[in-house]
């Protein structure tokens, strides 16, 4: 990090200015750099160094648990984040406070919104899979929405970029739905996995599954180690941020290789309020940024901006970028801006016991799970409703919690619960969530939070299609599992909230057409054209793989655009 | 993310072994913000004394030993209504009653096969404070360091991972 240069620049004009430092703006900020502008990034949450800001990440559970002095404090301070999950102290400080984090709800929508440099990336579940162009072309098919302006074969190469550099590890299985990546080697399956994919392959023709796709290093390569990172210690505490570099992240994989040019500005406690525009030449002039500690203001001007402030956050800020032009906010001609929004549906699938294989164990804690790719909609398959859905899940094996309802006690049962029990194995499935109008957020200008940034308010559901769906989703789990010889199979449904899944998208479609799109093919703003937005927001429809993959590989190719754009001088 | 993550791994590993409470509690969490019950010295002595019975010094430590006591106190003030923190330090109380009344003893004095046999009376004659008192006693030992890296095999830093090896011998389940 010694290169960084921490506001400590009078200047306040660069090439390029991005937005957030997360998944998306790592990337831009990267690419840009390497590209040769001098680029500023800002993000509104605290600094986080790599390596030395993971303050939890080599504890011992034992040494994180019953503190306490943090907990009151947390309940007062995170009762969003901790109303459905178990929300522990390890990765508090890695969250913003719901009493920073203000907006409101016509419906439910659990906002979950990161304080530090490096966004989500630091958070994230590392899951990484390819769109195809069953994703691309399913609206236009289908006449839902609008049509993605960009296939298959537009992405695929930044695909392979993005991935060379990232270091994903997997299975090349040649499905149209879920094309290969760049891998590295696949993670090995539990041997009960290894009997249920069998089974599920044999029983169910068509129906493949296959080890997780995962942005954690299985062995690092010359293009990772050159960048300070290394193998997978297989440790699975990747939340906390990986000392090894292992997963990806901002601070592991995009980070370094911008700072190392010199020419990357980077500044935390930086919330961007408004992008500046000027009508004369159509253009973004820069962004005004309020400081988030001392609510200080400042202008920082630039040739192209990069919104990478996450998909709600892009949308925010371009919602409240209000301007003669745009009344109702940058790009807005469509009045789409706010609307479509999608998040994956999930929480729903089944659990079974597995007889046998008591005499096999593992060594190490695998940060994956395995991957059944969709199979519904594909093919000569056809449901009441569109789209599909894939699964997630893991074997695991029995600890002592199987002894909790027994009534027992003693040395033998002590002496019983310190071995092994029996294996288990459960999926859970994540569905596609269809781009509805209907689904939106907006602002409430009457009410602002501490930056002054008026409260985004979520009006967004679950429709007939989902619902439907998830009938699918949990019986098709029950069903594959049962026929795989797990026994007491359970299926599932503890519902599911937009939001939830952190998979949110939409509010700033791509498009070919100004009047139904915020952003054309190359994600540049219509309206705007120096203005990209290239995070979750520019997403058309959702598919239903995990999203980040697609996001790096966008925000390449829209950086590589933007900077051939500027050498011709059209921006 | 995280979380998620996290949820699907108590869903699966734990296969809802657990009450919400006692999972909150495990996870450092305070789910709870009433009026609490002030527990004395000798009641958590008591608690020490109990808990030692359930999971007893074997040839790794027990769970007086591994400070599961102090879990059992922080969970029921953290995790638990004020009515079931009442009824959880009743059935403490009454055990104690009984072991007089049956023994002329309180619990705490009573040589092990006399322990023994007052835990295995309220097995049954008071059930829900049994199972309240193994589910803390339980999970507070196995997420101590003493429960996680002598009675389990807890491994900081794997370094690699095989899916699919011979159970050793005497292998340990490992603590996460």
């Amino acid at each position: 990090m010694a290169n960084l240069n921490i506001d400590a620049v009078k200047d306040m004009t660069y090439d390029a200015i991005v937005v957030g430092s997360g998944v998306s703006g790592g990337w831009a900020a990267k690419e840009l750099t390497e590209k040769g502008l001098r680029v500023l990034m800002l993000e509104r949450g605290k600094q986080l160094d790599h390596v030395t800001g993971y303050e939890n990440a080599l504890k011992a559970p034992w040494q994180l648990q019953y503190n306490g002095k943090i907990t009151e404090e947390q309940k007062a301070t995170h009762p969003k984040l901790s109303r459905d999950y178990p929300y522990n102290e390890m990765t508090e400080k890695y969250w913003m406070k719901d009493a920073d984090s203000l907006y409101k709800e016509n419906k439910r929508f659990d906002w979950f919104r990161p304080n530090i440099v490096g966004g989500k990336s630091i958070m994230w579940g590392r899951q990484s899979y390819r769109l195809s162009d069953i994703d691309f072309e399913a609206n236009a098919k289908e006449g839902i929405a609008v049509d993605w302006p960009i296939r298959y074969k537009d992405i695929a190469p930044w695909y392979s970029y993005v991935e060379k550099h990232v270091g994903i590890s997997g299975e090349k299985l040649g499905l149209p739905q879920l094309p290969d990546s760049e891998f590295l080697p696949p993670m090995d399956m539990f041997c009960v996995e290894k009997e249920v994919r069998k089974r599920i392959e044999k029983n169910f023709p068509g129906r493949v599954m296959t080890i997780g796709r995962v942005a954690n290093l299985s062995a690092a390569g010359k293009a990772q180690l050159g960048i300070g990172r290394s193998a997978c210690q297989y440790r699975n505490q990747c939340a906390l941020g990986c000392p090894y570099g292992a997963y990806f992240s901002t601070q592991s994989c995009t980070l370094p290789p911008a700072a190392k040019t010199g020419r990357l500005t980077l500044r935390p406690d930086s919330m961007v309020t408004n992008i500046l525009y000027n009508k004369e030449t159509q253009k973004a002039t820069g962004v005004r940024v309020v400081d988030a500690v001392t609510l200080e203001e400042r202008i920082y001007n630039a040739k192209i901006v990069f919104v990478c402030a996450s998909a709600l956050g892009s949308t925010a800020l371009l919602l409240n970028s209000t301007s003669e032009r745009f009344p109702d906010g940058m790009g807005n001609d469509s009045g789409q801006l706010g609307h479509n929004l999608m998040d994956h549906h999930f929480r729903i699938g089944a659990s079974g016991e597995w007889e046998g294989d008591l005499d096999k164990y593992y060594y190490g804690r695998r940060a994956n799970g395995i991957y059944i790719p969709r199979y519904r909609n594909i093919g000569n398959d056809k449901r009441d409703y569109l789209r599909g859905f894939g699964y997630q899940g893991r074997a695991s094996r029995e600890s002592w919690q199987r002894g909790i309802a027994e009534l027992s006690f003693g040395a033998d049962f002590k002496e019983e619960m310190t071995t092994p029990g029996h294996w288990q194995m459960g999926i859970g499935g994540f569905g596609e969530t269809l781009p509805y109008y209907e689904n939106k957020m907006y602002l409430d200008k009457t009410e602002k939070d501490k930056w002054g940034m008026p409260l985004v308010v979520f009006d967004a559901d679950l429709r007939e299609n989902e619902i439907k769906m998830r009938e699918d989703m949990k019986n098709d789990a029950a069903e594959m599992l049962e026929k795989s010889g797990l026994k007491n199979v359970k299926a599932y449904d503890r519902g599911s909230y937009l939001g939830m899944a952190i998979h949110e998208m939409g509010t700033a479609r791509m498009g070919r057409d100004q009047k139904t799109s915020v952003l054309n093919g190359n994600n540049q703003v219509w309206g705007a054209k120096n203005v990209f937005v290239t995070d979750g927001a520019c997403m058309t429809s959702a598919s239903c793989v995990n999203p980040s993959l697609t996001y790096m590989a966008l925000t390449a190719r829209a950086a590589d655009f933007a900077v051939k754009e500027l050498n011709k001088k059209n921006l | 993310m995280n979380r998620r993550e996290a949820v699907q791994r108590i869903a699966l590993l734990m296969g809802g072994a657990l009450s919400a409470p006692v999972m909150a509690g495990a996870m450092g969490e305070k789910i709870y913000d009433g009026p609490s019950l002030n527990v004395t010295a000798e009641q958590e002595a008591l608690l020490a004394e109990l808990a030692d019975v359930i999971i007893p010094t074997t040839k790794t430590p027990g769970a007086k030993a591994a400070g599961a006591e102090k879990f059992i106190v922080r969970v029921m003030r953290d995790c638990f209504p004020l009515k079931d923190q009442e009824t959880f330090y009743n059935g403490l109380a009454r055990l104690n009653t009984e072991s007089k009344t049956k023994f002329g003893k309180s619990f705490e004095e009573l040589p092990l096969p006399q322990k023994n046999e007052m835990v295995k009376h309220t097995m049954t004659s008071d059930t829900p404070f049994f199972r309240r008192m193994k589910e803390l006693t339980v999970t507070g030992y196995f997420t101590s360091e003493i429960g996680a890296t002598q009675a389990l095999e807890y491994l900081p830093i794997p370094g690699r991972f095989e899916a699919c090896r011979p159970l050793k011998p005497g292998q340990k389940a490992w603590a996460i």
